[in-house]
């Protein structure tokens, strides 16, 4: 309890705070490494985005000429943005899933007892998530691109969606991580997993909303993955704009910020407990 | 034949009791069809405008579609039983015990067909509150039913055919995906003329759109070609018959495997 205790009341000086980036580095290389170790884990995330981005192309193909579609080359140029959020959102729930094996085989406390700073536990591992979540962005873009999806707004368009889909990874990711360590069981975490995907589907990620009616449209209109979503599509259909950046890069942050501090929130608890 | 049906009856038993031991189990595939229904017809409300869809309810289209997810899963349930009893070592006590081979898969069908008829006693009545309506009145509740059994059915098979031959968890990723891929390789979507490109090439050979032409029969517009009729009728039940049977040789033959 003292040392546990003591480590969060150490003065912060410039050494230190330089020992507690260098700690966060390294964790953070740990849990980016340990992504791409185990690709089985990460692959679904990866291949099922783009299995429903090619489903929905040719299914949906001819809903384009819709009232209130919006102006698209296609179905699957439309869908872009929903395979980024899509993909980016499972394959965040990975790096959640490995802090609570780290809970539940004993990793996690012995990083506590050592002398580690207790932010840099959670920011470490969160950045090996949002790290993939930008790769896969990029992934997604680029695998899309020859089969018609293309990006209006060009490589500023693509690099937004990139920093996006790292943002998105970190606010997921620490709010998945906030159940991990309320819960230390990687079962918990999975199980949190279908709230994701209720919150996608009812949004406007694979259809747009001006195409719904009654309470489902409602909720799509209070969902904060429909405007972020609409802002990575703004990019993909219109071209940059300054609401198109706000919405793909302000929404995630705010929910990126809040997540992190319910985390924090979270292991200061866990830590009181101990 | 008495004693298998008696064996078969005790399997079943004791899978119905699993539902209630493990309601955590049983839940998802209860909640997976209505939540795929209410997603889907919401989402895609707006197809229904499109000129030559068969009806003009979202929710009756995607209805049939939510109940054979949940069928798919409740057959492949059992073979995730299977599975856990096969781990556990249950099973080699079952297969070392003075009964029928037979009614260790037959008492695991006649378990996904009872939980297939509840789904469908739960989402029917959940559908027709969300604005579902039946054109094909009791006949049309009847094809559902039917489409429902025979995709617990195959499903059953193909479970219990990879349970007996993985012989662990992996076998349950596979199980899933396959059968998820499968049934969206279909018209689970959109009707087989407004699919476009290599989906429609597909689903036009894929024997689970006669499966769900059978199901959705009874719940399009009765002005539309697929309405319900023996033409739209037999492709389905065939396509049952052969997939079920195949399957459930897969099945058998597994179990054969598992004993030597």
């Amino acid at each position: 309890m003292s040392v546990l205790a003591m480590s969060d009341h150490t003065e912060v000086t410039p050494h230190s705070f330089g020992l507690a980036v260098r700690q966060t580095v390294a964790m953070a290389k740990r849990s980016t490494l340990e992504i791409f170790r185990q690709p089985a884990l990460v692959a679904p995330s990866m291949i099922f985005p783009i299995f429903f981005a090619a489903l929905g192309a040719s299914s949906f193909g001819k809903t384009t000429d819709l009232p209130g579609f919006p102006k698209v080359d296609s179905f699957l140029q439309f869908s872009i943005a929903a395979t980024v959020v899509q993909g980016v959102l499972f394959g965040s729930v990975t790096g959640a899933a490995a802090l609570a094996t780290d809970i539940q085989n004993g990793f996690f406390d012995r990083l506590l007892l050592s002398p580690t700073t207790r932010t840099g536990i959670l920011i470490g591992r969160l950045a090996g998530s949002a790290i993939f979540g930008a790769l896969q962005a990029a992934f997604f873009i680029a695998v899309l691109w020859p089969f018609g999806g293309t990006i209006e707004s060009g490589f500023i368009g693509i690099a937004i969606m990139v920093v996006s889909g790292g943002i998105v990874a970190l606010a997921i990711g620490a709010l998945m991580s906030s159940v991990a360590i309320r819960t230390g069981s990687a079962e918990a975490v999975q199980g949190a997993f279908p709230l994701l995907f209720v919150l996608l589907f009812f949004s406007s990620a694979f259809f747009p909303r001006e195409t719904m009616t009654g309470a489902y449209r409602k909720i799509a209109d209070f969902n904060p993955i429909s405007h972020l979503v609409e802002g990575m599509r703004e990019l993909v259909l219109s071209g940059y704009t300054t609401s198109a950046l706000m919405k793909a890069i302000l929404i995630p942050t705010a929910v990126c910020i809040a997540s992190i501090l319910f985390a924090q929130t979270e292991l200061r608890r866990r830590l009181a407990a101990k | 034949m008495n004693q298998t049906i008696r064996s078969s009856r005790a399997m079943m038993i004791r899978g119905l009791l699993t539902i209630r031991r493990l309601p955590s189990a049983f839940f998802p595939s209860l909640a997976m069809p209505v939540f795929t229904m209410i997603a889907f017809a919401g989402t895609y409300f707006a197809i229904t405008k499109i000129p030559g869809f068969p009806t003009d309810r979202s929710v009756n289209w995607f209805l049939p579609l939510g109940i054979s997810f949940g069928s798919a899963f409740s057959g492949i349930g059992m073979g995730f039983s299977t599975i856990r009893d096969i781990e556990t070592g249950f099973y080699d006590r079952l297969r070392m015990s003075p009964t029928s081979r037979l009614s260790l898969i037959t008492g695991p069908l006649f378990t996904a067909w009872i939980r297939s008829l509840m789904l469908c006693a739960f989402v029917i009545p959940f559908g027709v509150a969300l604005g579902a309506r039946f054109t094909g009145g009791l006949l049309g509740i009847l094809a559902l039913v039917v489409a429902s059994l025979g995709i617990s059915t195959i499903s059953l098979g193909w479970g219990l055919g990879l349970a007996y031959r993985f012989r662990d968890m992996r076998g349950a990723a596979v199980m899933q995906l396959t059968m998820f891929i499968v049934l969206y390789l279909s018209t689970a979507q959109m009707p087989l003329p407004l699919l476009q490109g290599w989906l429609h090439a597909v689903a036009r050979v894929n024997p689970v759109t006669n499966i769900l032409r059978l199901a959705r029969e009874g719940l399009v517009n009765t002005t539309s070609p697929d309405y319900l009729s023996w033409n739209n009728t037999w492709g389905g039940l065939l396509a049952i018959v052969i997939m079920a049977t195949l399957t459930l040789i897969f099945a058998g033959r597994g179990l054969r495997t598992l004993d030597k």
